[in-house]
C-alpha cells in the first residue's frame, strides 16, 4: 500500500507543496526553528484571545438571551473568518502547484503513470494540505468556540448549536479554499502558458495584499454586533458574514435567509467553477499545458538601453536586475507586497481607529494618527524590503556578478540596494500617506513630509550601513538570533522609534523651524553614513555564497 | 599569456587538484580531458577566478590573480558547463545587466546586443523570459555574454552541450577565428571529436593530476581513434567490455 505509485505521487506533491526552493540546507533548518517559534506564537496568541473571550462572556453571563445572542452571531462570524483567511493564505501561497503543471506532464506523462492517477494524486495531497489547515485552525479555536457556545444566557440546545456552528464554519473554511482553487482554474484554462506565471504571481498578489489589508477588517468583527442586528449594507458584501447567517438559519433564524443563500450560492460557484477546470485540464492536459504563449513584451518596442543614464553603470544594472526580479518573480513578488500589505494593513487599522469627527479633541488624534501611520509602515517596511532582497533567486546563476567584481563597483552595488529600499519602503509609505495629511493638515504636511523623508532616509543608512551583497544572491539563513529575544527588541525599538518620530513631526508641524532644523540634522546624518558606507564598500569585497555553476544540484521538482 | 603553476586545490580532506602546471600562448587553443571527477571543473573555475587556489599560481597577460584578481577576470569569458542564469530575464536584459557589470559603453552595447542576438539567432526571441528557452538557445546567450567585452582568455565548459548542428558547427568556426586574431581558448570537455577538430593541444587531466600533454596533430598522424585509445591508456581506465556484460547480467536479473 505505501509504496503504490499514486501513494508515491500524494506524498511527493504533498512534500512539494512545503519546498520553497529557496534555502540551502542550514536554512531549511533555521526556518523549521523560525516556524516553531511562529506555531509557539500562535498557540500564545490563542490562549490571550481565549482569556479575552473569558472576560467577554463572564460579563454576559448575566445578560439578557437576545444580548448573548446577537454577540455570539458576530464573535461566530469572527471565528469562522480566522480559519478562512488562513486556508485562503495557505492555498494562495501554493498556488502555482494547484494544478498538474508542465513540469509534471513532461517528466510523470514518461513514466508508467496514467494521468488519472497524476490527478488523483494531486488532488490528494491538496485535500491532505488543506486539511492540515483547516483541522489547525479550528483545532486552535475549538476553547473559543466551545466558550461561546456554552454560555449560561444559551437558551437552544448546545449539540445543534455545535453541529450549526461546526457545518457552517467547515463549509466557509471550504468556500476560502475552492474560492483560490476556482481562480487559479480559470487562469491555468484561459493564460497561455508563458503568460501564466506572471498572471498566477499577480493573482497572488492581489490575494495577499487583500488578506493583509482584510485582517484588521476581520478584527474588528467581534465588536459588529450591532451591524448584524441591524442587517448593515456590508453584511452582504463580508464572506465571513454570509456563513454566520448560515449557522442562524440552521438554528431556524429565518431573517438570516439571505446570507445563507449567499453562502451556498458562492460555494457551489466556487466549487463548480473548481471541478470544471479539472476535468477541462485531465481531458486536454496536453493541449492545455502546451498552448502557446505570447511574448513578454511586443517586439516591435526598442531596447531600454537608451533610457539608462550614465555613469555609474553597475548601479544602474542593479537597480534594473531588483525592478525586474520584483516583476517577474512570483516568489519576491509575493514577499514585497505581502510584507508592505502586512505594514498598510497595521496602519489601516488604527486609521480606522482613529476618530474623524472634527472637533478640537477629536483633530489632534487624527494629526497624531496620521503622523504616526507613515513612519511606523516605514519603520517596519525598511526591514522588511531589506529581507525581501535578501532572499535568494538562483544561487548557481550568482557567477556573473562574482566574475565582474570591481572595487566601484561594490559601492555601486550597495547603493543600487540602498535607493531599491528607499523607493519601495520609504518614499512608497510617505507617498501614500502623503494625500491624506494634505486632507487633514493642509499645506503644513509639506514640512512633515520633508522630515518623514529625511528620517526615513537616516534609517535605511543605518539599516544596510555594512551591506556587502548583491540583492538575490545569497542564501538566506532566517532566525539567526533567538526568536523570542529579537521579537522583544523589534517591538521595543517599534514603540521607541514611532513614538520619538511622532513627537518630532509633531514639533514640525507646529514650528517649521524645527522641521527644518530636524530635516537638516537627519540629511547630514545621513549624507555622512552614505559617505562612509561607499568608502567602506570599496575597501571590502561582495559578499557570495561559495557555490560554482559546476555544482551538481538534484532534480527539485516544482521549484520555481 | 596564461600561466598556471602548481595549481592545488584542496576541499577539506579531499585533494582535487594536485600541483597542475600548463601555459596556454595567445592563438592557441587547448582541450582539457579527463573522467568525470578528475579536476576539471576544479581547474575551470580556478582559471576563471572562481575559487582561489590552496596552492600554486595563476597569471595572464602578466597579471597574477592573487595580485589583482579584479584585472585578472577582467581579461576573461566564460562559459560555464551547465546554462545558469537568471531566466527571468530576456537575453537582451541579461547582456545588459553583463554589459554595465563589465563597464562596457553603453554606445558599445546599443551596437554589439542586437547584434550578438542577431548573429547567434536569439533576435526573434529578444522579448521573451529565458525561462522558456532551450538548452541550446540559453547556451548561446551564455556564449554571447562571454564575448561581449571582447575577452583576452575565453574559457569554455562543454560549450556544445545542447547546442544543435549548425549552433556548434558556428561556434567552432568562430573560435576558430578568435584563436585567429590572438585570443587564447582554453576547452574542457569530454567530446575527442571537437578537441580533434578544434584544438591545437591536449592535456589530460586524472585524479588530480596531469598525464598527458600533446600536440593534436600528433594523434592525427597516428591513425584514428588514437587520442581516444590515448586517453583511455593514460587515464588508466580498463577494458569496458566486462563492465558493460555486468551491467546487461544485472538487468536481465541474472
Amino acid at each position: 500500500m505505501r509504496d503504490r505509485p499514486v501513494v508515491v505521487l500524494v506524498r511527493h506533491f504533498f512534500i512539494s507543496l512545503f519546498d520553497l526552493g529557496i534555502l540551502s540546507d542550514e536554512g531549511a533548518e533555521s526556518l523549521k526553528r523560525v516556524l516553531l517559534g511562529i506555531l509557539a506564537l500562535a498557540i500564545a496568541a490563542g490562549l490571550l484571545l481565549t482569556r479575552v473571550f473569558m472576560t467577554k462572556y463572564g460579563m454576559l453571563a448575566g445578560a439578557a438571551p437576545e444580548a448573548y445572542a446577537r454577540e455570539v452571531v458576530a464573535d461566530h462570524a469572527f471565528l469562522m473568518a480566522l480559519p478562512m483567511w488562513i486556508v485562503a493564505g495557505a492555498m494562495s501561497l501554493v498556488g502555482q502547484s494547484l494544478f498538474p503543471d508542465e513540469t509534471d506532464f513532461r517528466i510523470l506523462m514518461a513514466e508508467p503513470l496514467s494521468r488519472t492517477e497524476v490527478f488523483a494524486a494531486k488532488l490528494g495531497a491538496l485535500l491532505l494540505f488543506g486539511g492540515l489547515f483547516v483541522a489547525g485552525s479550528h483545532v486552535g479555536l475549538l476553547p473559543v468556540a466551545a466558550l461561546t457556545l456554552m454560555g449560561t444566557a444559551n437558551t437552544g440546545s448546545i449539540i445543534a448549536a455545535a453541529v450549526a456552528f461546526g457545518a457552517s464554519t467547515l463549509v466557509a473554511s471550504l468556500f476560502a479554499a475552492l474560492g483560490i482553487v476556482a481562480i487559479h482554474g480559470v487562469l491555468v484554462l484561459l493564460a497561455s502558458r508563458r503568460r501564466l506565471l506572471a498572471f498566477s504571481g499577480a493573482v497572488r498578489i492581489v490575494v495577499i495584499a487583500g488578506l493583509l489589508l482584510a485582517l484588521p477588517l476581520v478584527a474588528r468583527l467581534p465588536a459588529s454586533a450591532g451591524a448584524f442586528e441591524a442587517n448593515a449594507w456590508w453584511l452582504a458584501w463580508a464572506p465571513p458574514a454570509w456563513f454566520a447567517g448560515l449557522e442562524r438559519w440552521l438554528l431556524g433564524d429565518t431573517t438570516r435567509g439571505m446570507l445563507a443563500a449567499r453562502a451556498m450560492a458562492a460555494t457551489i460557484g466556487a466549487a463548480a467553477i473548481a471541478v470544471f477546470a479539472y476535468v477541462r485540464l485531465y481531458r486536454r492536459f496536453d493541449r492545455v499545458t502546451f498552448q502557446s504563449g505570447g511574448a513578454v513584451r511586443s517586439p516591435g518596442r526598442p531596447p531600454r538601453i537608451a533610457r539608462w543614464s550614465r555613469g555609474a553603470p553597475v548601479q544602474h544594472a542593479v537597480l534594473r536586475f531588483i525592478s525586474l526580479t520584483i516583476q517577474r518573480s512570483v516568489l519576491h513578488q509575493g514577499l514585497v507586497v505581502g510584507l508592505l500589505a502586512g505594514t498598510g494593513g497595521l496602519v489601516l487599522n488604527s486609521l480606522l481607529s482613529a476618530d474623524w469627527h472634527v472637533d478640537a479633541e477629536a483633530d489632534t488624534a487624527a494629526v497624531w494618527t496620521l503622523l504616526w501611520a507613515p513612519m511606523a509602515m516605514v519603520f517596519l517596511s525598511v526591514p522588511a524590503i531589506r529581507l525581501a532582497l535578501s532572499v535568494p533567486l538562483d544561487l548557481h546563476a550568482n557567477w556573473i556578478f562574482r566574475m565582474a567584481e570591481d572595487v566601484d563597483g561594490r559601492a555601486e552595488v550597495a547603493e543600487a540596494s540602498v535607493r531599491a529600499v528607499l523607493a519601495l519602503a520609504v518614499a512608497l509609505p510617505i507617498a501614500l500617506m502623503a494625500p491624506l495629511q494634505w486632507w487633514v493638515m493642509g499645506s503644513g504636511c509639506l514640512v512633515v513630509v520633508l522630515v518623514e523623508a529625511s528620517i526615513g532616509w537616516l534609517l535605511v543608512e543605518f539599516l544596510l550601513a555594512g551591506w556587502r551583497r548583491v540583492p538575490f544572491t545569497c542564501s538566506y539563513i532566517p532566525g539567526k538570533g533567538f526568536i523570542p529575544q529579537m521579537c522583544v527588541k523589534a517591538f521595543a525599538s517599534y514603540v521607541v522609534f514611532t513614538f520619538a518620530t511622532g513627537l518630532m513631526l509633531q514639533a514640525s508641524l507646529r514650528h517649521h523651524a524645527v522641521a527644518v532644523g530636524l530635516a537638516s540634522i537627519f540629511g547630514a546624518t545621513a549624507a555622512a553614513s552614505r559617505l562612509r558606507r561607499a568608502r567602506h564598500a570599496r575597501q571590502t569585497s561582495l559578499l557570495f555564497e561559495d557555490q560554482v555553476p559546476s555544482d551538481v544540484t538534484p532534480l527539485r521538482l516544482y521549484a520555481d | 599569456m596564461l600561466q598556471a603553476r602548481g595549481l592545488t586545490k584542496r576541499y577539506g580532506g579531499l585533494l582535487a587538484l594536485d600541483c597542475v602546471s600548463f601555459d596556454l600562448h595567445p592563438g592557441e587553443i587547448v582541450g582539457y580531458l579527463g573522467p568525470n571527477g578528475s579536476g576539471k571543473s576544479t581547474t575551470v573555475n580556478l582559471v576563471v577566478g572562481l575559487l582561489e587556489p590552496t596552492a600554486g599560481d595563476l597569471s595572464l597577460l602578466g597579471l597574477r590573480a592573487a595580485d589583482d584578481p579584479i584585472a585578472y577576470k577582467r581579461q576573461i569569458g566564460y562559459v560555464p558547463e551547465e546554462p545558469y542564469l537568471y531566466a527571468h530575464l530576456t537575453a537582451g536584459e541579461y547582456l545588459l545587466l553583463v554589459g554595465r557589470l563589465r563597464r562596457l559603453p553603453d554606445r558599445a552595447l546599443q551596437t554589439r546586443i542586437p547584434e550578438l542576438l542577431r548573429l547567434l539567432q536569439l533576435h526573434d526571441s529578444r522579448y521573451t523570459s529565458m525561462t522558456a528557452f532551450s538548452k541550446g538557445m540559453r547556451q548561446r546567450v551564455l556564449v554571447a555574454a562571454a564575448l561581449l567585452h571582447n575577452p583576452r582568455l575565453l574559457v569554455l565548459d562543454e560549450p556544445f552541450s545542447g547546442l544543435d548542428v549548425n549552433a556548434g558547427a558556428l561556434l567552432r568556426t568562430l573560435l576558430q577565428m578568435l584563436a585567429g586574431e590572438g585570443r587564447m581558448i582554453f576547452f574542457s570537455t569530454h567530446r575527442f571529436d571537437m578537441v580533434e577538430k578544434l584544438c591545437s593541444r591536449v592535456i589530460v587531466l586524472s585524479s588530480g593530476r596531469i598525464v598527458l600533454e600533446r600536440p593534436v596533430a600528433d594523434f592525427a598522424r597516428e591513425g584514428p581513434d588514437c587520442l581516444e585509445e590515448t586517453f583511455v591508456r593514460a587515464t588508466g581506465q580498463r577494458d569496458f567490455a566486462p563492465l558493460a556484460r555486468e551491467i546487461l547480467a544485472t538487468i536481465s536479473g541474472g
